[in-house]
């Protein structure tokens, strides 16, 4: 394989030719262009630019963490580390019968309430549609917010979930992942929380190190503070 | 402070549950303030200036010093002016625009502590009585918010001031013109030091940081002298604290104060 | 605004200028990626004695809601002096210069930053001068362009800036603030470098055609070596040691 992956900046040319312009990628002329900081990867027929920055773009299904921050008498609003502000309405945790006079949104979510939930719907003319009924879904009761960049996120989970496997056996912690960079962590021992949190936060900040897996898999094995 | 960030209510049941076993969730004592690293001469270009950072609040003070016409009936006294303002860049809820009453409580609270404290001497910097004084003044800016800007304010304007230096004024044909080569450090007498501690619950700690800060009940921040005298006050947020509470918070401010002083005296000498 | 001396040279028969450079040598400059701990975005950069800091949030609601657009994100910045950052002491209110700047440098941005796919949203950009010393707008210019590639603002280019003028009847490259006052023209420029487009200039001062035309080759030339720091400021923080 010749070098098909490169680092880009805005502005930066990763190529030209009839190649069709995918994510972070734009055609000026005949000359791709890179419209983020990130890694350019250039297929058969496409290319395009994983970036190493910026907020959580809302993808219908995408599993996300969020935070209640808001709520009127119809629905919550949601902190889902996007551009935008999630909305959950009423119904789809009251059922459809829900009354705006009988039922009381803060005796099922209140302020501060962190959830895990699905986007139900997104195009950018409205706010992302947020939903909690499905079964691994809803208010989380325990645990420990961590926030990492939107864009670690596949890092963190690892080639077939490879990487957060390793975390989770080396610490015995539970770990839900947003793909929103937000992931909550539970754990009985406090020393394994310790080192789930530690090792979430390495993938984070080494995500491009070579040897990354490497890192993590010493740092759980290893005894001791620090 | 940020007035309209909500905490997760994990982190507070989190922050409530390690307090009642007497622990924070960074690992310090109730009474343990976070590491203080002062900068000074961050601005070269003024008069005096210094960068602070406690924990990740990052606050800078700016000191100009320049001839001013004093105030009405004190002829006889200089000007000192200490004002400080939340830069929109320090967190994604402060508002561009007139200040808010928090940040205008901010400002005053800062300014009353080394006021109060009389560390600058105003009757001395007079250049011709009722015509011409020498006005100082230190201008806070917050760079980044993680709680208790109360005390990063504090010190970023204590080391500027402490390491400023003023040039000398005479009048000539009644101007205040500048004397060349007699640039002297201020004049200081004391070194005021503000430790503000929150109460969560039943407990009180020093030093909250942003977490600690949004899951606070009330707060108090207490300024003392080098003395170990208490020479400014302020209690805020919307608990009460008991008689008992007020006292031991008096008592920590001068022995939490004390050994930041000496951090302070270190700034001062690394300017001289 | 102290005593400058009236017998200061701008340009010696050498072709050395006021603080020892040549003319077409810039100040030192350094740049530097992601300084902040609660903005989306940052940079802070060193233009010669200017120290300038910039924190970008957005794309993010926008409140008024009326404010907003239906069909694009917005852009706003705002541009604004410490108190401190000055000879005399500046007011902290917002002056008429600060005001217009801000809309310079916004109009200068826009052409690189790409919001329509962040409808009814917006990217504040925040500029705080900490020490000025001639050139601020186009040391601001420059480390905005750095905050926004920092918070993965989608750009179709970077803006770079440098300022060009005329001292001593020579055309040189980056004014400082004694050129500014003393010297004959200030070009401030804003540069896309790979689209080659010129997103913001004014002038200040007096040129001929020819003088004008060399002024915008010299400050173009400024900002290819602005963009190569702008570059190093980005690797530096996001590719780690490695690069390609």
């Amino acid at each position: 394989m010749e070098n098909k992956r490169k680092y880009v900046i805005p502005g930066d040319l990763v190529t030209t030719g009839p190649f069709r312009p995918e994510q972070n990628v734009i055609l000026e002329g005949k000359n791709i262009i890179s419209t983020s900081i990130g890694i350019s990867e250039i297929y058969d027929d496409s290319v395009r630019v994983i970036p190493l920055t910026g907020k959580y773009i809302p993808k219908i299904d995408d599993l996300v963490i969020g935070k209640v921050i808001s709520h009127s008498s119809l629905s919550w609003e949601l902190d889902i580390n996007s551009c935008y502000v999630g909305f959950l309405p009423a119904q789809d945790v009251f059922g459809r019968d829900f009354s705006a006079h009988a039922d009381e949104l803060s005796s099922k979510l209140k302020t501060g309430d962190l959830v895990a939930a699905r986007i139900a719907n997104f195009d950018r003319t409205r706010d992302p549609l947020i939903t909690i009924s499905d079964r691994d879904l809803g208010k989380i009761d325990s645990g420990a917010l961590i926030k990492i960049s939107p864009s670690k996120v596949p890092r963190l989970i690892g080639k077939r979930g490879s990487m957060i496997q390793m975390i989770e056996q080396g610490t015995d912690a539970a770990i839900t992942i947003g793909q929103n960079g937000w992931v909550v962590v539970s754990c009985e021992s406090p020393e394994g929380l310790l080192k789930a949190k530690k090792a979430i936060q390495m993938v984070n900040e080494k995500a491009h190190v070579a040897n990354l897996t490497d890192q993590v898999k010493d740092m759980l094995e290893s005894k001791g503070e620090s | 402070m940020a007035s309209k960030s909500v905490i997760d209510e994990l982190k507070k049941t989190q922050i409530l549950e390690l307090l009642d076993k007497g622990e924070r969730v960074d690992g310090r004592a109730l009474d343990e303030p976070r590491e203080l690293s002062i900068e000074i001469n961050a601005v070269p270009k003024a008069n005096g200036s210094a960068k602070v950072r406690l924990g990740d609040t990052e606050v800078l003070c700016g000191v100009k010093i320049q001839p001013d016409r004093p105030f009405p009936d004190m002829g006889d006294k200089g000007i000192f002016i200490c004002t400080a303002e939340l830069l929109p860049l320090s967190h994604p809820t402060v508002e561009t625009g007139p200040p808010q009453p928090h940040v205008i409580e901010l400002a005053r609270v800062t300014d009353r502590g080394i006021r109060e404290s009389h560390m600058v001497d105003v009757s001395q910097l007079v250049i011709e009585k009722d015509k011409s004084v020498v006005g100082v003044f230190a201008d806070i800016v917050v760079i980044d918010y993680d709680g208790n800007l109360f005390d990063a304010c504090s010190y970023a304007a204590t080391a500027a001031l402490l390491t400023s230096t003023s040039p000398k004024w005479t009048m000539v044909d009644d101007k205040p013109t500048i004397v060349e080569g007699a640039e002297s450090p201020l004049p200081t007498t004391t070194i005021p030091v503000s430790v503000t501690m929150g109460k969560i619950g039943n407990h009180i700690i020093v030093d909250p940081n942003g977490d600690e800060w949004a899951s606070m009940d009330a707060r108090i921040t207490i300024t003392t002298n080098s003395d170990g005298n208490i020479c400014a006050l302020q209690k805020g947020g919307n608990d009460g604290f008991t008689q008992e509470e007020i006292i031991q918070c008096g008592e920590t401010s001068v022995r939490v104060g004390a050994k930041i002083r000496e951090i302070l005296k270190a700034a001062q000498q690394r300017g001289q | 605004m102290g005593g400058r001396e009236a017998t200061m040279v701008l340009l010696d028969e050498n072709g050395i200028r006021c603080d020892g450079r040549k003319i077409d040598e810039t100040r030192k400059i350094m740049i530097k990626a992601g300084v902040l701990k609660n903005a989306d975005g940052s940079a802070y950069i060193e233009f010669g004695d200017n120290k300038i800091l910039v924190g970008i949030f957005g794309p993010r609601d926008v409140h008024p809601k009326h404010m907003s657009d239906t069909d694009t994100g917005i852009l706003r910045v705002r541009y604004h002096m410490e108190p401190f950052s000055v000879t005399e002491r500046k007011n902290p209110a917002p002056s008429r210069r600060e005001i217009e700047i801000s809309k310079v440098i916004k109009e200068a941005l826009e052409p690189a930053v790409m919001l329509e796919k962040f409808p009814r949203t917006a990217v504040d950009v925040f500029i705080e001068v900490l020490q000025a010393d001639g050139g601020t707008r186009c040391a601001a210019l420059s480390a905005a362009s750095v905050a926004l590639a920092d918070a993965g603002i989608p750009m179709r280019d970077m803006v770079a800036a440098c300022a060009s003028g005329k001292v001593a009847d020579t055309i040189v490259l980056d004014v400082n603030n004694e050129e500014d006052q003393a010297g004959q023209a200030d070009m401030p420029i804003g540069y896309m470098p790979n689209l080659k487009k010129i997103t913001l200039l004014q002038l200040d001062g007096i040129l001929t055609s020819d003088e004008f035309k060399k002024c915008v080759d010299v400050g173009i030339n400024g900002c290819k070596i602005v963009y190569e720091l702008q570059k190093k400021a980005l690797t530096d923080k996001y590719f780690g040691n490695g690069s390609n």
